[in-house]
């Protein structure tokens, strides 16, 4: 009895250790999921949807309203169109999903942030643009800097110069954003997971980089029969180049993109601007448990 | 000279001396009869040029403006009516309708001229013709929509939520129709301005 005693005390002590060094993940029952659904954005960079002549929801956005204010209810439909080449996507990809409706969750704990991801693998055989990963998860957060960023969010960073949109001419230039800069706040922070294994801890200002973050604690992700699981756990403050400091009480600027099917660069679907808040109302909120 | 004089001055004093043949009541008849016919006559040939038919009898028409506009929802539709050029580009009401009946004699120069008589011509002047026409519309509010659309007859419920946040945001900004919807019947031209759109 006295033995059995000791090594379940020996067990718990362990267990609590182990427990606090790797932050344990929260309970994701508890933590509802709000429906986002990814469209495929074709070629339409920042230019073209500032563009009245070529997009009428111009007018609307200059005048305050977000991209999602206006699409989030058509988002599928809107993919659809892109996806088949009907619309501003001169190299359609065959069989390509318009939409991928996605399940988010959000938590913390106060120290770390834990976003969930899941959706149902859509159909696939195009081009192996990227050989290694058959599917990367890229998040993105902005701290309330950058203009407009809180009605197109990742749209601030697509360009139509950069690399594979169809009028670039300089195959190394990534996203970016108009005006960034890291020292003065005007930068998205950007976590990825890829299958392969990898997770990227960086940001985007002038430029896209994918290292120099120290807030991201661990990225995984498995496929549980057709559906991908991927869960971002991450350090409220951050403390490394690019990392937004998360803190309780305020929204953020959030949005996400999948790039599925091996696909590359900008053949991704994408998230219309959303906000992620802690313990704050917002359309995801991470709730602390 | 003093001929026509005479013959003018005769005729005059005849249209001026009271009648002694005629009864008043037949010359209000016949004076009634021959206004009718007149006003009649007047405005079925005002009709005849509001008329699709009409509008498409010269190639410069039919051969561009209206092969865009048949893919457009004003020529068919899930209900079957159909908006003619004229519902369009011709006011309703009758003095604006006079006005642009009295306007339009500048296309019938341009096309004694020849102004458009080829696609490279019509393509070359296009954008002015639009531009030209972007403004009456806007200088009217958009009268020829509001003939069959009104903000308050709209439901928003109905609208894709796009549509629905735009129609709210052109009434809060006091916008008109056309602020909005250049191109629904005819395609945008190029060099477009981007103060016309956006």
């Amino acid at each position: 009895m006295q033995k059995m005693f000791t090594a379940s005390t020996v067990g718990l002590v362990l267990a609590l250790g182990a427990g606090g060094a790797m932050a344990a993940p929260p309970d994701w029952s508890k933590a509802p999921g709000k429906k986002i659904t990814l469209l495929y954005p074709g070629a339409s960079p920042m230019e073209w949807i500032l563009k009245g002549t070529e997009h009428g929801g111009a007018r609307g956005l200059k005048k305050g309203e977000s991209c999602a204010s206006c699409h989030d209810e058509e988002a599928a439909d809107m993919g659809k169109k892109m996806a088949t080449g009907q619309k501003i996507e001169p190299k359609p990809i065959k069989g390509k999903a318009g939409s991928i409706p996605v399940t988010v969750q959000a938590a913390h704990d106060g120290t770390n942030l834990y976003l969930r991801f899941s959706w149902k693998q859509p159909a696939g055989g195009g081009e192996k643009m990227d050989k290694d990963n058959a599917v990367k998860l890229a998040v993105m957060l902005e701290d309330n800097k950058i203009e407009r960023a809180n009605l197109s969010a990742c749209w601030e960073t697509c360009h139509q110069d950069s690399r594979t949109m169809p009028d670039a001419k300089d195959d190394k230039k990534t996203k970016y954003v108009k005006d960034g800069d890291l020292k003065g706040g005007k930068f998205f922070d950007l976590i990825q997971w890829t299958s392969k294994g990898a997770k990227h801890d960086g940001y985007v200002a002038d430029k896209r980089v994918m290292e120099g973050g120290k807030g991201l604690v661990d990225a995984k992700g498995e496929k549980k029969g057709d559906e991908w699981v991927v869960v971002f756990t991450r350090k409220l403050a951050g403390g490394g180049e690019g990392d937004i400091a998360l803190a309780a009480g305020k929204t953020y600027n959030f949005g996400f993109a999948i790039h599925d099917d091996h696909t590359s660069g900008r053949f991704h679907h994408v998230s219309l601007n959303y906000t992620l808040g802690i313990d704050a109302k917002a359309d995801v909120n991470a709730v602390k448990q | 000279m003093s001929g026509n004089d005479s013959s003018f001055g005769r005729l005059w004093r005849a249209l001026r001396r009271p009648s002694a043949k005629y009864s008043l009541v037949t010359l209000l008849v016949v004076g009634f009869v021959a206004g009718i016919v007149f006003w009649g006559g007047f405005h079925t040939v005002v009709e005849a040029t509001n008329t699709e038919a009409f509008c498409i009898g010269c190639h410069e028409m039919r051969e561009n403006v209206y092969e865009e506009y048949k893919k457009t929802i004003h020529y068919t539709n899930r209900t079957g009516v159909r908006a003619v050029c004229s519902d369009c580009h011709v006011p309703k009401e009758w003095g604006p309708k006079m006005l642009r009946k009295i306007q339009a004699t500048r296309e019938v120069w341009g096309k004694i001229t020849g102004s458009i008589d080829t696609r490279e011509k019509f393509e070359a002047k296009r954008l002015a013709l639009a531009e030209n026409e972007w403004k009456r519309m806007k200088a009217n509010n958009s009268l020829e929509c509001r003939n069959c659309h009104s903000m308050v007859s709209m439901d928003s419920e109905k609208q894709k939520q796009r549509a629905r946040k735009q129609h709210e945001l052109a009434a809060k900004s006091g916008e008109t129709c056309i602020d909005c919807h250049k191109g629904i019947a005819h395609q945008k031209p190029q060099g477009m301005k981007e103060e016309d759109e956006g």
